[in-house]
């Protein structure tokens, strides 16, 4: 345990030290000029897209540019000879990027109430943000580590998007209907859009809530044990 | 002296692979002692290293670790070891410092920082980005990663590649104390300098086979020439003459021109661990 904290807090202060946390607390300050100009109900239903934004997708960006840096720097293979083990390495990685996406709920939420008096349930709401950052940083994870470098990385990301994340924001601007919406629930993405929404707009279905939760778990899971563990190691040794 | 790594008909093969990368080798590296794997790029001197230091499991054959089988060890067998890669492995935005102190933060035994930055030439720069040093530097901190665990055995990767003689110098002399305070290292190289001058024990890894092990002086006069060349000066010209070292003592033409001849140089049929290199592996190391 002891070691996974200092890998964890290892692993935010490289993200201070790359100007990776500053730049996302940035992004996150824009949010709050958007709100600004905007209706109370207006920012409550952006809110979640941006949300969503911070721990999907920059979610999966993050944990691209960490590995593929890694790898260029070799630091990855150095830390294969401490006494560690991979699991506790990519917990560690895992830990540091969700908690980019708790910055950013941090942030807008914050932001939410100052500006529009908007509350939620926070607990539940961070809660939801670490299930569904979990499973985003696994699928970035799982597409860093099958990219060669990070602009292929980035590639694979657009190639994920298109059938995954466009849909979801084309649901909530009303593109796509909401009797299609558990045909698109079967991108983990949507389901994490789903599962933050129904927290800031305090509509709770909670048959979608739970089948989401159970979805992007066991979506995790697979992931980092079939994929990401193997991929990670493999990757690490061949340097 | 026990002994540290006994290898015994390793096998190793990648998945993606289709024939066996390592064919069968086996090998000791004894306690306290410098012991050299060499031989031309792909030739399986790195994936054997890989297998020691756990990188790669799915070997086949027999690995002791001071008489434990390295399968059966947990992750407590990095506090024993120390690794030195070839290639820069620190955290480029943060301080040489910085690095240390996160990799050292892991171990329970470790070593002075400063006095092995001090040693290296390297403490003044201690508060200077990684990504700022030059290649020597990287590779002098490398050395001080490896070492920063006071590891029973350390396993170095061309060593002195990319330093210039007085830094080179340093880190071999600092090898030489760590194996005469008991330490044991097991060197992977193609620089034969580095190998003449540290190496116990070399073994020279071709196609996945090991062809010989034996200790450097052996090497040489295994494949040495017996005999001993002298250029000498007479009427103005510089002559050669080669003599068998068999009976070299009761040779009548060596003793006359040792005796009334301008000896310019003698030299023995010894060979280099170069040449050596290039006969065993067939590769040009140059």
């Amino acid at each position: 345990m002891n070691y996974l904290l200092k890998l964890t807090s290892g692993e935010i202060n490289r993200l201070i030290k790359y100007k990776i946390l500053p730049v996302s607390l940035i992004t996150s300050f824009l949010w709050i000029i958007i709100f600004l100009f905007i209706s109370k109900e207006d920012a409550r239903n952006i809110a979640p897209l941006l949300i969503f934004i911070d721990v999907s997708m920059m979610s999966i960006l993050l944990i691209g540019a960490t590995l593929h840096l890694e790898k260029q720097e070799g630091t990855i293979k150095s830390m294969m000879v401490l006494p560690l083990s991979v699991g506790q390495i990519l917990v560690a990685k895992a830990f540091a990027s969700i908690l980019l996406g708790i910055e950013s709920v941090i942030v807008t939420s914050l932001a939410l109430y100052l500006i529009h008096g908007i509350t939620f349930n926070y607990l539940l709401l961070l809660l939801f943000v670490f299930i569904a950052g979990g499973a985003h940083v696994a699928i970035g994870f799982f597409l860093a580590l099958s990219s060669k470098d990070f602009s292929s990385m980035l590639g694979l990301l657009m190639a994920y998007m298109f059938p995954f994340a466009i849909p979801t924001i084309l649901f909530t601007f009303g593109v796509i209907e909401k009797k299609y919406e558990w045909f698109i629930m079967i991108s983990p993405s949507h389901s994490a859009s789903n599962l933050i929404t129904s927290v800031v707009i305090n509509e709770y279905d909670w048959t979608k809530i739970i089948a989401s939760n159970i979805y992007l778990l066991i979506l995790a899971s697979l992931l980092f044990v079939f994929t990401v563990y193997p991929k990670f190691k493999d990757n690490a040794i061949r340097g | 002296m026990s002994i540290a790594f006994s290898v015994e008909n390793l096998y190793f093969k990648y998945p993606t692979s289709k024939t066996d990368i390592i064919k069968g080798i086996s090998f000791d590296v004894q306690e306290g002692e410098i012991f050299g794997l060499l031989g031309p790029s792909g030739a399986g001197k790195s994936t054997t290293q890989k297998i020691l230091i756990k990188l790669l499991e799915d070997y086949s054959g027999s690995i002791k670790y001071f008489g434990k089988d390295l399968k059966a060890i947990d992750k407590s067998f990095y506090e024993e070891i120390g690794v030195g890669f070839e290639m820069p492995v620190h955290f480029s935005k943060m301080t040489a410092l910085e690095n240390m102190k996160f990799f050292a933060g892991f171990y329970k035994n470790t070593a002075n920082i400063q006095e092995l930055m001090e040693r290296v030439g390297l403490w003044e720069f201690k508060d200077v980005k990684v990504g700022e040093y030059s290649k020597g530097m990287k590779v002098r901190l490398n050395f001080v990663r490896a070492i920063l665990n006071q590891p029973r055995v350390l396993f170095i990767d061309e060593v002195t590649n990319g330093l210039d003689p007085k830094n080179a110098r340093t880190i071999k002399d600092m090898i030489a104390e760590y194996r005469a305070n008991g330490g044991t290292v097991f060197l992977t190289t193609h620089l034969m300098n580095d190998v003449e001058q540290l190496c116990d024990r070399v073994a020279f890894c071709v196609n996945g086979n090991l062809q010989e092990i034996s200790t450097p002086r052996d090497l040489k006069l295994k494949y040495g020439k017996r005999e001993v060349k002298i250029e000498y000066r007479e009427n103005g010209v510089t002559n050669n003459a080669l003599f068998p070292l068999e009976k070299i003592g009761s040779n009548n033409d060596f003793q006359n021109i040792i005796k009334n001849k301008e000896i310019e140089t003698i030299h023995s049929g010894e060979t280099s661990l170069e040449d050596i290199f290039i006969i065993v592996t067939g590769v040009d190391i140059k």
